[in-house]
């Protein structure tokens, strides 16, 4: 008996196909008479375009279109629940709202003249003094209306002010965290193709079906007229979940040349159009008793919104849900500014997470106490925010491996006290935590073929995450099919509709579905099996008969078998299943804890993190191999969050400056050590999808926090505001 | 992009005969030029490749060793004599750029890669280097990475070339050809303060080429080193740099070549700082003394005023392998 394909360290399905180059990304895709278009966008933040001037560029070589709003068809705009939630389409209207915004579409024959001559485009402005840093507007924060993926702008459980008054001990303490932005190794591309009044897209989006959903809502055209087809992505993080206004700029225009046109935003252009982390700031307030158990938490949250905008990425959620506290208050506050729209960025609960974690090291530094055992202390088994169990929670388990497998019990907590030749060494932890339940909406085909082997469909996405390999798991597990006999297909509007890939919804929403299917599949071929007077599992109670290695078999007498292979031959024809969207999927948080080692030249303000170790819980681990390689991008983007990445907005003219990766810094291989990364691996019983929970948006949570109190350890200096470079560090 | 005429000769006459009109400009490695001419930052209308004219290879000659102007960063940084003559060459070119741009960047087009100033590389922006007259947004903006010391209220833009900053204190000379015949330039006249100029950088004329540099090999060079402080590890411009060359004889300071990056439109090499070590022995007092000579004129701005104490921690590590104390 060979052990179940999930659990196994199976390398990527789609990796050879990867490595090859025969993997299609949006911007690969071969349309015949394909036209390039390149965007014009607004050197000013805020203002008005009073006229612009495109006879030029209309003029030049290969030019078959330039697109203002002067001469832009009329498109409606999308509404959220397509979530198209910028609130507004570009070049519709003179209105400028960012720098930025495009403000002319030029379609040429090839990249190089449309590039030419969108540099031949002049726009006149009437421009307004923009509204762009946080610090300076503080004073505008208001409480924007609840929105279900905002969280609650306003959120109490108890008493707080009693709750801190009864403290023994309190840390008041503000944390800010800079703009910062996604940064997808593949820029966001699309094709928009046109055959009469049905529009084929192929994009860059991690939400095929409300892509192709806004798409339906912008050129008013019933879903069977509009597909979208994204079969791979290069990464995505959040700045590919929303539907966006490029693709439907990309099919109008293309509508109006009568020729398929293709946009490949460029890597400037993605610090615009795809949105990023809002600067925040959080304010929090904990009490806690002589012995550490939490009275009270009042944690609140500013953030930039844009001016067509109100919604809320920071949500302070692991304030709410993790610890044990009677006394909660969670409130979110908003700003204005004449910036483009905030979105998630992975993860969207990372600086909210960042605050609490900090604090926490704080408390237990106040207390005199082991900020392990502070955390231990205030564990909770139920969802503080519901009330309701977690489905499973091995937390104190995370804690408890990590602080060994790191040596946690050699430090000696005072700051400055530990250090090598070189400098200062500091060690510091933080528990990482995020919601990872299923969402509505994820549904899936199924056809078992007449040579045994299945395919199974659904309008998810792969961001590079795994989710082609881990679904082939799942069917070939629950079918009892080898790996190869099972083929997962995603990525296209036509197939069952699914949910975006996004906050680590996909394993719990489409793996439940994937679930449903196979079952469903499984047991129609096991009925099969049974009323075939020929079959040697004729006349058996299905009930005792399972699936397993390409075969049916009799679980009292296993050598009683058939091959799938032929019960589909004697069947003649196919098995096909679909499953719709399940109705409720439980909500969960799926958590870890996080172990760092930094290395500080106090003198020279030189930090260099030098080990990481991370233990997670997230419920039962599909594919070891794909959930490691999780938890390293989420820690090198916690490197990132915690010592390098701030994207620089000019205070006055409102312009990004660091619109590329030589001014943006992302962290290089230099700046990341080894991460050592372990899993509970205990299937939460909850679980619809074979006991585990999403994970992606975990390990991207929590670092940042270790880090920091990893330097204070070294240093006896607090960083509250990210990200921690040298200047901050040096000892004056 | 705009149009543009390409050619690649392959005599350093004709190259010269060809940039003399105004519009032309050499392309060597191209790893900052194409950059600048895709963003809109700079406009040409004549490329002239000059990856075929024979000026690449290092030559060993008594007292110095001459680098072909079209040598590589990685072949120069690798080259035995430079590792072991003049370390801290070798160290600023390694602590430049990534191991892919160091392939191709030639070492006469490193020293004229174009400010990082974030606004000057974007062409919708003011900017005075890139657009006299226009305003420099630096003064009052983002100015974290700006300069300190011999800016002016024209420009504050940073020099972004270590190697510019180790050949400084090394004392090297560029020699170049033009239509009006070869010269020599020392590094200490090769670069041009902003003053109300700031898009005048160099004293090249217009198709005047870097054909070598000269370095001379001393005693005090081979015990250089560069110090380079950064927020990552590597792949970033310098936050603030010194390129080091001391001798000391019985703990005292007999000669001292301190050039530094990251805080100056130019290489900076302040005749304060070495005067303020020579003669003394290498104690805190003396690196103390340096460091405040070095930013005694500083000018600091609403976000660097860090690289005011950072530059002087700086150069206390670099002395730090001398034997000081920092």
């Amino acid at each position: 008996m060979s052990a179940s394909v999930v659990g196994r360290a199976v390398s990527r399905v789609e990796g050879v196909a990867k490595v090859t180059g025969a993997a299609r990304y949006a911007a690969d895709t071969e349309v015949t008479g394909v036209t390039h278009a390149v965007l014009v966008k607004s050197t000013i933040a805020r203002g008005r375009v009073t006229g612009i001037d495109t006879a030029k560029a209309t003029a030049a070589p290969g030019v078959l279109g330039v697109f203002t709003h002067q001469n832009m068809p009329r498109l409606t705009v999308p509404g959220p629940q397509t979530m198209f939630l910028k609130g507004f389409l570009p070049v519709q209207d003179g209105e400028i709202r960012y720098s930025g915004q495009p403000v002319a579409i030029v379609v040429a024959g090839t990249l190089e003249q449309a590039r030419y001559a969108a540099t031949l485009v002049k726009p006149a402005y009437d421009a307004e003094t923009p509204q762009v840093s946080l610090a300076a507007n503080m004073d505008l924060a208001y409480l924007p209306e609840p929105h279900p993926m905002s969280g609650p702008p306003v959120y109490t459980r108890g008493d707080v002010a009693a709750g801190l008054e009864s403290a023994d001990v309190k840390v008041a303490a503000e944390y800010s965290t800079p703009l910062q932005h996604h940064n997808a190794m593949e820029p966001t591309a699309m094709v928009a193709a046109w055959d009469g009044d049905r529009l084929t897209v192929h994009a860059s989006t991690q939400g095929v079906g409300d892509l192709q959903r806004s798409l339906m809502a912008a050129f008013g055209l019933p879903g069977e007229s509009v597909r979208v087809v994204c079969p791979y992505l290069g990464g995505g993080f959040g700045g590919k979940a929303l539907s966006w206004p490029e693709p439907i700029l990309v099919a109008a225009v293309a509508r109006q040349v009568r020729r398929p046109v293709k946009l490949v935003l460029t890597r400037a252009d993605s610090y615009t159009a795809s949105g990023h982390r809002a600067e925040t700031r959080h304010s929090l307030q904990v009490g806690a008793t002589r012995d550490g158990r939490l009275t009270a938490i009042d944690h609140t949250l500013t953030q930039q919104v844009s001016r067509t905008d109100e919604l809320m990425f920071n949500n302070p959620g692991q304030t709410r849900v993790i610890y044990a506290c009677p006394n909660v208050r969670t409130t979110q506050r908003a700003v204005r500014l004449d910036l483009p729209i905030a979105n998630f960025t992975r993860s969207p609960e990372a600086s909210g997470g960042h605050a609490l974690e900090s604090a926490l090291d704080e408390l237990a530094y106040a207390l005199n106490m082991d900020p392990v055992e502070l955390r231990l202390r205030n564990w909770s088994a139920t969802n503080q925010e519901t009330g309701h169990p977690h489905g499973s929670n091995h937390l104190r388990e995370c804690y408890r491996r990590g602080a060994q497998r790191f040596g946690w019990a050699r430090r000696d907590p005072r700051p400055g006290s530990m250090r090598d030749r070189d400098g200062l060494i500091g060690w510091g932890m933080a528990t990482a935590a995020h919601a990872s339940g299923g969402v509505p909406g994820a549904g899936a085909d199924l056809v078992i073929k007449e040579d045994g082997t299945a395919r199974i469909r659904s309008a998810t996405q792969d961001v590079g995450t795994g989710t082609y390999t881990v679904m082939t798991q799942i069917g070939a597990d629950v079918l009892g099919l080898p790996l190869r006999g099972v083929e997962f297909a995603l990525g296209d509007s036509a197939f069952p509709r699914s949910v975006v890939a996004a906050a680590s919804t996909t394993v719990p929403s489409v793996g439940e579905a994937v679930v449903r299917a196979a079952t469903q599949g499984r047991d129609r071929l096991i009925a099969l099996a049974v009323a075939d007077s020929k079959s040697p599992l004729h006349g058996l109670d299905p009930k005792r008969v399972a699936a397993r290695d390409g075969h049916l078999f009799d679980t009292e007498r296993p050598s009683r078998r058939i091959a799938h292979r032929e019960v589909m031959r004697r069947h003649g024809k196919p098995i096909e299943v679909v499953v719709s969207p399940a109705a409720f999927t439980p909500r969960r948080f799926s958590v870890g804890a996080y172990f760092a080692e930094v290395h500080v030249d106090p003198g020279i303000g030189r930090i260099r993190l030098r080990r990481v170790v991370g233990v997670f819980d997230p419920g039962r681990v599909i594919n070891p191999k794909t959930a490691r390689s999780q938890v390293i991008g989420g820690a090198i983007w916690c490197v990132g969050i915690a010592l390098t990445e701030h994207t620089l907005v000019d205070p006055y003219l409102g312009r990004v400056l660091t619109p590329n990766l030589s001014g943006y810094l992302l962290p290089v291989n230099a700046d990341v050590p080894d991460i050592e990364v372990d899993f509970i691996d205990r299937p939460d019983p909850s679980s619809p999808a074979l006991g585990a929970r999403g994970f992606g948006e975990v390990p991207s949570t929590g670092l940042t926090a270790a880090i920091g109190n990893a330097v204070y350890h070294a240093t006896g200096v607090r960083v509250r505001d990210l990200p921690i470079t040298p200047e901050k560090v040096i000892k004056s | 992009m705009d149009d543009f005429a390409y050619t690649r000769p392959d005599r350093p006459q004709v190259a010269v005969a060809l940039a003399a009109r105004p519009g032309a400009r050499f392309v060597a490695g191209g790893t900052d030029l194409l950059n600048l001419m895709k963003d809109g930052a700079e406009h040409h209308d004549h490329l002239i490749d000059i990856n075929a004219l024979p000026l690449s290879g290092l030559r060993k000659v008594e007292g110095r060793i001459e680098i072909g102007a079209l040598s590589r960063m990685s072949d120069v940084a690798a080259h035995p004599a430079v590792r072991e003559g003049l370390p801290v060459l070798s160290q600023a070119l390694l602590a430049g750029a990534s191991p892919q741009v160091r392939n191709m960047a030639s070492m006469g087009g490193n020293l004229l890669q174009r400010t990082r100033c974030w606004y000057f590389r974007d062409a919708a922006m003011p900017c005075n280097k890139r657009s006299p007259g226009s305003g420099c947004p630096a003064i009052k903006g983002q100015n974290r990475r700006h300069a300190i010391v011999g800016g002016s209220e024209h420009c504050i833009a940073v020099h972004p070339s270590d190697l510019a900053v180790a050949l400084t204190a090394l004392g090297a000379t560029v020699h170049t050809l033009s239509p009006r015949g070869a010269r020599s330039i020392p590094m200490a006249g090769f670069y041009l303060s902003p003053g109300n100029t700031p898009h005048q950088e160099t004293v090249l004329g217009q198709g005047e080429l870097i054909t070598r540099i000269d370095v001379p090999v001393t005693p005090l060079a081979r015990g250089s080193r560069y110090v380079k402080l950064r927020e990552r590890a590597t792949f970033e411009f310098a936050l603030v740099s010194v390129a080091a060359l001391v001798r000391t004889q019985g703990g005292v300071v007999r000669e001292a070549g301190l050039a530094f990056g990251g805080i100056a439109p130019r290489p900076w090499r302040p005749a304060a700082v070495e005067e303020a070590l020579v003669g003394r022995p290498l104690d805190a007092a003396a690196i103390k003394a340096a460091g405040a000579a070095l930013v005694r004129d500083a000018v600091p701005r609403e976000h660097n005023a860090f690289k005011v104490a950072l530059v002087q921690r700086a150069l206390a590590e670099a002395l730090g392998e001398f034997g000081g104390s920092r």
